[in-house]
């Protein structure tokens, strides 16, 4: 019996996008694939004084509003993930399957930062020691649902509650590995038989003031560039830190059987997955890439697959110095000699970093590009880095087939995960 | 101007105090040849915290980005690291002009990434030296040249008491870089 439900194939029924680069998944993989950029100077707050000026934005009239249970949380970061959530449900047509106890919710978000509204309000009763909480309290100023808005389980409580699935619920926040974890251990939850049926995935907003300036402080984004559309450039040698983005990505993950009995869609397979901790340092990632190579091991083991069966990786790519170095060495490490054959490409060169929902962003645009035998490009490649010598399918996408791929996430603390990506074949 | 208010062994002192917040380091252990990677185990986040300190103590406002940094942006990429991510010539001339012997073991065809490692107690404190250093005669605010310091960290205005302010330390760099630049001709 055990050994019946570990062979549980897992595939995807549904996918929804919205990035940067488009309002859906068709629009963001056509985009992606002209090798378009999403990056241009930030609108959303006043960037004034700031070393970094640029973000990936979504365009406001492609998100959902604030309607039933979502009405109470006017976040961002959740209207990204709701948008994203109706393309992926619709698309797997969700609402058919009769046993909703049987479908569950994973969900990579953070959480919304504070505003800087909320900020001045608390400072307004701040007297030097303390907040008069009497004052705050008497005025009825700060909103309950502030609280709950900051909340990072807040994602999976209002998806679940909103799509009306009562399997199992997880929150997950291993920062930019996030959406790559939630779609790993959903996977995981139909294959050990905790349900029939995933939502999984992720989505954040980091672009506002309180959420940028963290970044800019610890110099992690990218401050020197000629234009928006030129700093995002992993693997190139004047790559200077990532551009933040905001977006999100859902799948729907189902049971191969449950999908084939009910006559759903499928779009692809989700062959393994491989998580792993640097133990290393919290901004610094391992100088040899060690717990990239583990996750991309296990990934790889779960799958019964070898290195050589991979024809395409999706890079995590930030575009940072220390990323793509590290992140090119583990490759060179899993897959030997054969490492310059594979085709790999930073989706991030395009759409920027969307922290939480880069992993089920990228993890959708490998899919779709194993479908329609496309691999997508990594643009701003200029300057060769010697260190960097792969073949990171530079500036234009290849029209090549390719059946297995991984989608690689390293998360900030040296938190990683990695997918293993398949085209399916009945 | 050249200041004498706060002393090599003050800044020394509060150096090892910031060391010692950010990475609890043994006092004994930091020596002015110590390398705050190698020897300390100071890892990228932890320098971002020690300047902070020192920012704090001295009423100063150190360089965000590195002298290589702007010898790339002022003379062209390429003129400080090469395409294979090493050192050029040039570069190394300049770091040794500019830090003396703390950076004694460059050569031509050093890795960039092995430039973080050379950072030692002692250079982190030529740094705010040279910083202090760009003291101005005079108060900014009354005019009067009458600096004085009752702790040893902080100079104040003796007349007016406002407190004195330094040069930002990419600025001073910058500065540097063009008197440098004019003088020897070197790009």
């Amino acid at each position: 019996m055990l050994k019946e439900i570990a062979k549980r194939r897992v595939v995807i029924t549904g996918a929804g996008l919205v990035t940067p680069l488009g309002r859906n998944c068709g629009e963001t993989f056509d985009k992606a694939a002209q090798g378009c950029s999403g990056i241009d100077y930030i609108t959303a707050f006043d960037t004034a004084g700031l070393p970094c000026r640029i973000g990936g934005q979504v365009d406001d009239s492609w998100l959902e509003g604030h309607e039933g249970a979502w009405q109470r949380f006017p976040s961002r970061g959740l209207r990204l993930l709701r948008t994203a959530a109706r393309e992926a449900v619709g698309s797997a047509g969700l609402a058919e399957i009769q046993r909703r106890e049987r479908i569950g919710c994973a969900i990579g978000f953070h959480g919304d930062n504070p505003s800087v509204p909320d900020l001045l309000l608390l400072h307004r009763h701040f007297d030097g020691n303390a907040l008069d909480m009497h004052r705050i309290a008497a005025e009825g100023t700060y909103p309950a649902t502030n609280f709950l808005a900051r909340k990072p389980d807040v994602a999976v409580s209002l998806m679940a509650t909103s799509l009306d699935c009562g399997g199992p619920a997880l929150s997950v926040t291993s920062a930019c590995a996030a959406g790559s974890q939630a779609i790993g251990e959903a996977f995981r939850m139909i294959r050990n038989g905790s349900a029939d049926v995933m939502v999984a995935g992720g989505g954040d907003s980091q672009l506002n003031f309180v959420g940028f300036i963290g970044f800019v402080l610890i110099k992690a984004l990218s401050s020197k560039y000629r234009e928006p559309q030129k700093a995002s450039r992993p693997f190139d040698r004047k790559r200077n830190g990532f551009v933040m983005s905001e977006g999100a990505g859902i799948v729907v993950l189902e049971d191969h059987d449950h999908a084939r009995a009910r006559g759903a869609r499928i779009m692809g397979e989700v062959l393994g997955y491989g998580a792993s901790a640097d133990a290393y340092r919290i901004t610094d990632t391992h100088p040899k890439g060690l717990g990239a190579c583990i996750a991309i091991r296990a990934a790889l083991d779960d799958a019964d697959l070898a290195p050589d069966d991979i024809q395409y990786i999706n890079a995590h790519g930030t575009s940072t110095t220390q990323n793509d170095l590290t992140e090119t060495l583990a490759v060179k490490e899993v897959f030997g000699t054969s490492a310059k054959q594979i085709p790999l490409s930073s989706n991030k060169s395009m759409i920027g970093h969307t922290i939480g929902g880069a992993g089920a962003i990228e993890a959708i645009l490998t899919l779709v590009g194993m479908e329609r035998s496309i691999m997508l490009p990594t643009i701003n490649q200029e300057f060769r880095d010697p260190k960097c010598d792969l073949d990171y399918v530079p500036n234009e996408a290849r029209l090549q087939a390719h059946e297995r791929a991984l989608s690689n996430s390293f998360g900030f603390g040296g938190q990683n995960a990695c997918l293993c990506l398949g085209r399916y074949h009945g | 101007m050249k200041q004498t208010l706060i002393t090599e062994q003050k800044v020394f002192e509060e150096l090892k105090k910031a060391i010692i917040e950010t990475l609890r380091s043994d006092e004994a252990a930091i020596k002015t040849e110590s390398s705050l990677i190698k020897d300390l185990g100071a890892e990228s986040l932890d320098f971002l915290d020690i300047n902070y300190r020192l920012e704090q103590t001295f009423g100063i406002k150190m360089a965000r980005h590195f002298i290589l940094e702007h010898i790339e942006e002022m003379f062209g990429e390429g003129s400080a690291i090469d395409e294979n991510g090493q050192l050029t010539e040039k570069a190394i001339t300049l770091l040794k002009l500019r830090y003396g012997d703390v950076y004694g073991d460059l050569s031509e065809g050093v890795d960039m990434d092995a430039v973080p490692t050379l950072i030692t107690a002692g250079s982190m404190t030529q740094g705010v030296l040279d910083l202090l250093d760009t003291l101005p005669d005079k108060c900014t605010q009354c005019g009067n040249a009458d600096w004085k310091t009752e702790d040893g960290i902080r100079i104040k205005c003796g007349s007016c008491s406002a407190f004195a302010t330094f040069t930002n330390g990419d600025d001073l760099s910058k500065d540097w870089l063009t008197a440098v630049q004019q003088e020897k001709k070197i790009f």
